[in-house]
């Protein structure tokens, strides 16, 4: 995708002068830091073992299962096709509850009279359809292995309204018969709707898929709006990797194999489960105090925000101020003199200890909120960044006008600080998951605090690259923005580089 | 299809009615039918007359008719809008089934009441534990309401 040449101006490092800040390791300063976003994630898949591809891609793996068990059990396609969805299509699982009790399994699953026929009813004579409540001949009657027969016009119209008003768990009908259990499979499907409506039948093919897809433990659909592709793990192990990202090339989403969310490191996928519950729990208080717009802190008119930058400032009175703390923006910066502090939270804010049961929970809904209010803003800034990337191209064209030699790489760097800015809001986002999980103890105080500093770091220089880049494109200064792309590509690669260190002496 | 069954229907009801019941359309429309259930002898719902609503979608019987009470009963699965909690008119439901057939299965949920699986939590729990004194409340709306 993001190929060197794309980006001349990688080249000539020299021409910028980024400060090497001895701290950090720039131990992949050979990687073109302005393709990071988009090349963090695939090469983050090809080294977890995640291939994406088109759904019908899987469909030889589903065949092989599918005449695996048929063989070991002796039964037809169709039977093994249902046990196998019930059991995750895994055949392991499947023959271990199998043995228990074969027939009990068959019965529960819907097919045991597809491994065991009744007798078919001869052809011959006039039997009553119990659906269309007409006389067929039998030669016109079509019955399930289960020996209830109906007419074949029922059949196909029975087949058809599966499918178009069921739609996916058409592939879990049952006998027309009433109280009867055994499923309705593609042999039937087949039967009564590849001739008529082909089109119909397709689509329960692609349901069968689906489903197998979905159901089976080692794949993902993309989930990009009508994408077609889906990640498939390699390996078992690449399943328990916690925010394995996977990215889609058709759509261009990346999202977590694990659970199916937007990458979401440095939280796994259990805090961001419990967090995303809690949020859901605590939406209406949040939301209350959440209001889209705020006063200014010295004018007390509101101030709607709409860019993504959290430094504020007031059309009226020119006050400038933090918009996730509301303080002065001069004590945010380490020019000033003053100390950015708004990503901590202080238990102490708010008075002596009080440890009656009413303080200790005002104080986590308190503890929650410091978390939330900045979970939230990252994720506005977020939107903001994304719908301005949109706009980007516009605002590159503009630039390349506004000089007389400039060419398209020479503007390019706007759309890669954009692109940075995105990557930064969601993983600051999730930094704020992470860190309300992180425990009290005293291990985890020293890694609190360390892990703060990155995630202020990370915040202060995406507040500056914010800022830069929603510049008018007269002031705009391609050096800076350049500089500032890469050292916060740095320090994003760096507190994740921690978390994932801390994680693993965990394991050890 | 459809309103060829519902004709077929309306004829096998006219050759072999189900005991204690009887149903028919509401004037010329075909999908909109009024059924009567008898209370069952064997019943608090005795004696009483019970009127029902029946509506059959588009694509019956492929979907299940819509049923349901016009006249008040006190029954744990029959809220006070005449809503039938019933396997069959829902998940259950099959093309092979017919309005005579769910009459019959309304009239023994009459018999029968399924408490464990209640529409109406308190008169289920009434059922559980006081079994006389809910069959005289029913007794009591039926002769109120259904008589």
């Amino acid at each position: 995708m993001a190929s060197e040449d794309e980006y001349e101006y990688s080249d000539e490092g020299s021409d910028y002068p980024v400060s090497d800040d001895e701290e950090m390791d720039w131990s992949n300063s050979g990687e073109n830091p302005n393709a990071a976003p988009m090349v963090l994630a695939s090469s983050a898949g090809a080294k977890s073992g995640i291939r994406m591809m088109p759904a019908e891609d899987l469909m030889p793996e589903m065949k092989r299962r599918l005449k695996d068990v048929t063989e070991v059990l002796d039964i037809p396609t169709a039977a093994a096709a249902a046990l196998l969805r019930e059991h995750k299509w895994s055949k392991e699982g499947l023959l271990e509850v199998y043995y228990n009790d074969p027939e009990k399994l068959l019965k529960k699953c819907g097919v045991y009279f597809r491994c065991n026929p009744r007798p078919v009813r001869p052809t011959k004579g006039v039997r009553t359809c119990e659906i269309c409540l007409d006389d067929h001949q039998g030669s016109n009657m079509r019955a399930m292995p289960c020996s209830h027969e109906f007419c074949c016009q029922c059949w196909n119209d029975f087949c058809a309204n599966a499918v178009k008003e069921e739609g996916p768990s058409c592939v879990r009908a049952t006998c027309p018969q009433a109280g009867c259990s055994e499923v309705v499979t593609e042999e039937e499907m087949r039967a009564s709707l590849e001739k008529d409506s082909p089109q119909l039948y397709t689509r329960f093919c692609s349901f069968q898929l689906r489903s197998f897809v979905e159901s089976s433990n080692f794949t993902r659909w993309c989930p990009g709006k009508g994408c077609e592709q889906i990640a498939s793990a390699v390996s078992a192990s690449a399943m328990e990797q916690d925010d394995n990202v996977a990215h889609c090339e058709a759509c261009q989403l990346s999202f977590c194999l694990v659970c199916g969310e937007e990458p979401h490191a440095p939280s796994g996928c259990k805090e961001l489960a419990r967090w995303n519950e809690k949020c859901r729990n605590e939406s209406e208080t949040a939301n209350w105090i959440l209001a889209n717009t705020k006063s200014c802190p010295k004018c007390v008119s509101r101030i709607e925000k709409n860019q993504g930058c959290n430094h504020m400032t007031c059309q009226r009175c020119k006050g400038e101020f933090c918009w996730i703390c509301m303080g002065d923006w001069n004590d945010h910066g380490a020019n000033t003199g003053g100390y950015y502090k708004c990503n901590k939270y202080d238990p102490n804010n708010g008075g002596p200890e009080d440890m009656s049961d009413a303080a200790k929970a005002k104080r986590e809904l308190d503890r929650y909120l410091h978390y939330y209010k900045r979970f939230h803003a990252h994720a506005e800034a977020q939107k903001f960044a994304k719908k301005q990337l949109k706009e980007t191209e516009a605002r590159m064209v503009l630039l390349q006008e506004s000089s007389d030699d400039a060419r398209w790489s020479d503007v390019e760097f706007l759309k890669t600080a954009n692109e940075q800015l995105v990557e930064c809001r969601r993983v600051l986002k999730y930094t704020y998951v992470y860190a309300y999980y992180l425990t009290a103890t005293d291990k985890q105080a020293m890694r609190k605090e360390r892990f703060e500093h990155h995630q202020e770091m990370l915040e202060r220089f995406t507040e500056n690259l914010s800022e830069l880049s929603e510049k008018p494109l007269a002031e705009m200064d391609r050096t800076d923005v350049v500089n500032q792309t890469r050292v916060v590509d740095r320090f994003m690669k760096n507190i994740l580089k921690y978390v994932d260190l801390e994680e693993g002496m965990d394991d050890v | 299809m459809s309103l060829k069954r519902i004709n077929k229907e309306l004829v096998d009801l006219g050759k072999d009615p189900p005991a204690n019941c009887s149903a028919g359309p509401v004037g010329d429309d075909m999908f909109h039918w009024q059924a009567t259930i008898m209370g069952p002898d064997d019943s608090p719902y005795a004696g009483g007359v019970f009127f029902l609503d029946i509506h059959f979608p588009a694509d019956y019987p492929f979907k299940p008719p819509k049923v349901h009470f016009t006249t008040r009963i006190y029954h744990c699965n029959i809220n006070s809008n005449g809503g039938i909690c019933l396997d069959i008119l829902k998940d259950q439901w099959s093309p092979a089934l017919t309005i005579s057939k769910v009459l019959l299965s309304i009239c023994s949920l009459l018999t029968d009441p399924n408490p464990d699986d209640p529409l109406v939590p308190d008169i289920a729990q009434l059922l559980k534990t006081d079994k006389a004194r809910h069959d005289s409340t029913a007794r009591e709306w039926t002769s109120k309401y259904a008589m």
